[in-house]
C-alpha cells in the first residue's frame, strides 16, 4: 500500500517527484511519525517506477532525515525535525531569492507574494502543518 | 559482469534487405532498457537475433558473455522470454499449460508461481484459446517469471492491451525485482508506456540504433527553452548546433537545448541574446524528447 499521493506529470524526473511527493505528505500529515514507509518493492510495483528509482528515492529520504531504517520493519518516518541552520539558510536565502527574481521578472508586487505566502500557509495550516 | 547483453556490429539481413544494421548495443546488469521505434524498425528482428531464434548475418551478440549463436538450455534457462507473437498450446489449460513449462525449468518456484496466479487471477480452468488476448499475455508472464530467471526479455508485450492488463503486467514484472539481479529489456513502439519505467532507453529507427543514453542522463540535458527578446533578431547565425528546432515568432524564440547545464545554458543564452529579457526554461518528458529526435533527425514518429 502507498499512503502517500502522487499523481505523475511529465517533465520532471520521477525521482523528484516521488521525493517531494513524500515530503508533502510529511508535512501535512497524510504520513506521520513512526508511519510505516513503503518498501522499495512495494513502491516500485504500485507506482509502477523503476526500482532503482524507488531505492534511490528512499535513500535520499533517509540522508535528509526525513525516514529511518528500523531493523525489521523497513523504514518509518522520522519525527518532524528541526531545520539546521544550513538547511535554513538554503531556504531562507537561496529558495527565497529565486522566488524574488522570479516575481520581480514578472513584476508581482511584494504584497501578492506576502499575501500568496500567507493564504498558502494557513492552507496548510488547515490541512495540519504546524 | 557488467553488461548482461553486448552486441557488436549487429547485421541482420533478409535479401537485399537490412532490417538490423551495425547495432551496438549494450544492457547493463540490473538496467529497465525500453528498446524503442516504430514499428518494423528491427526491434523483433534484433530480439530474435539475441535469443538465437535467428542468425545474424554479421558481427554478433552475447547474452550473459555467451555468443547467441551457442544459446543452450544453460543459458535459457536464466532468460525469461515473452513476445507479442507468441505461440502458444492453445488446446490446453492455463493450469496444463504452466505444468507444462514447469517441468522445463529446475528452478521453478512454485510458491511465486501461486502468488502470481493470484496477482492476475489467472482461471487454471480455462483453455488458452478460450481467454482474452490480456489473460493469455499474464499466463505467457506468470510462465516465464515462475523459475526466477535474471534477464527478461519483452517483445512489445503491451501490444493490444488495455491499460488496465498492461499496469497489471508492469506490476506483476515488478513483484519480483526485490532480488537486484534482474535485468530487463523491453521493446515498445509507444513510449508513454515505459516512461517511469525505464532507466536506460535505446531508440532504433531503420534498423539503426539512434540514442543509447541512461533515461535520466537525457532528461537532465533537455530543456525546452523560450525567450523573450527586446527586439527582433535574426534566428539562423546564431544557433549553437546542440540547440535544436530553432523557432522565432515576433520576439519569442523557442528552442531545444540538448545540452542543458544549468548556469552554463543560461549565461550562454544571455551571451548570444544580450537582448534577451525573459528566459523561461521547461523540463521534458521522455516522450517530449524522443518526439524532438524524431523531428530533427526524422524518425518515423512512434
Amino acid at each position: 500500500m502507498i499512503n502517500f499521493t502522487i499523481k505523475f506529470q511529465s517533465g520532471t524526473p520521477i525521482y523528484e517527484q516521488v521525493v517531494y511527493a513524500v515530503k508533502k505528505a510529511v508535512v501535512s500529515e497524510q504520513l506521520k511519525p513512526g508511519d510505516r514507509f513503503p518498501s522499495v518493492r512495494e513502491m516500485a510495483r504500485e507506482l509502477r517506477i523503476n526500482p532503482n528509482t524507488a531505492q534511490k528515492v528512499v535513500a535520499h529520504l533517509v540522508r535528509e532525515g526525513l525516514l529511518e531504517m528500523k531493523p525489521g520493519i523497513g523504514s518509518v518516518v522520522s519525527e518532524l525535525n528541526i531545520a539546521t541552520s544550513v538547511q535554513r539558510d538554503k531556504i531562507l536565502n537561496d529558495e527565497i531569492e529565486k522566488l524574488i527574481v522570479e516575481c520581480k521578472r514578472l513584476s508581482i508586487t511584494k504584497k501578492e507574494v506576502t499575501d500568496a505566502v500567507d493564504r498558502n500557509w494557513k492552507l496548510d495550516n488547515e490541512k495540519g502543518l504546524k | 559482469m557488467n553488461n548482461i547483453i553486448e552486441t557488436r556490429d549487429l547485421t541482420k539481413r533478409f535479401g537485399k534487405n537490412t532490417a538490423v544494421q551495425s547495432l551496438n548495443l549494450t544492457v547493463p546488469a540490473g538496467s529497465i532498457f525500453a528498446f524503442l521505434g516504430p514499428n518494423g524498425a528491427g526491434k523483433t528482428t534484433t530480439i530474435k537475433t539475441l535469443m538465437n531464434i535467428m542468425q545474424p548475418t554479421q558481427g554478433s551478440a552475447t547474452i550473459f558473455g555467451t555468443d547467441s549463436r551457442r544459446l543452450g538450455p544453460k543459458e535459457f534457462a536464466q532468460i525469461g522470454y515473452v513476445s507479442e507473437n507468441q505461440e502458444m498450446p492453445e488446446w490446453m489449460t492455463i493450469n496444463q499449460f504452466l505444468n507444462y513449462c514447469k517441468k522445463m525449468y529446475s528452478t521453478w518456484d512454485d510458491k511465486f508461481c501461486h502468488e502470481l496466479i493470484e496477482q492476475f487471477s489467472l482461471p487454471l480452468k480455462q483453455k488458452l484459446k478460450s481467454v482474452s488476448r490480456g489473460m493469455k499475455m499474464k499466463a505467457a508472464l506468470v510462465s516465464s517469471l515462475a523459475y526466477r530467471p535474471q534477464l527478461l526479455i519483452f517483445d512489445e508485450p503491451f501490444s493490444g492491451l488495455d491499460p488496465l492488463v498492461r499496469d497489471e503486467f508492469i506490476s506483476g514484472v515488478l513483484n519480483i525485482t526485490e532480488d537486484k539481479n534482474w535485468t530487463i529489456l523491453i521493446s515498445s513502439h509507444d513510449i508513454d508506456e515505459v516512461e517511469r519505467l525505464a532507466d536506460w532507453v535505446g531508440i532504433i529507427d531503420k534498423g539503426l540504433l539512434k540514442i543509447v543514453e541512461q533515461a535520466e542522463v537525457l532528461q537532465n540535458r533537455f530543456r525546452r527553452i523560450e525567450l523573450t527578446l527586446k527586439d527582433p533578431i535574426d534566428i539562423k547565425h546564431n544557433f549553437p548546433e546542440n540547440w535544436y528546432l530553432p523557432e522565432l515568432q515576433d520576439r519569442t524564440v523557442h528552442f531545444i537545448d540538448s545540452q542543458y547545464e544549468d548556469r552554463k545554458s543560461e549565461d550562454k543564452i544571455r551571451t548570444i541574446f544580450p537582448n534577451c529579457s525573459n528566459v523561461e526554461v521547461m523540463g521534458m518528458s521522455l516522450r517530449e524528447i524522443f518526439v524532438t529526435f524524431a523531428k530533427k533527425f526524422r524518425i518515423s514518429e512512434l
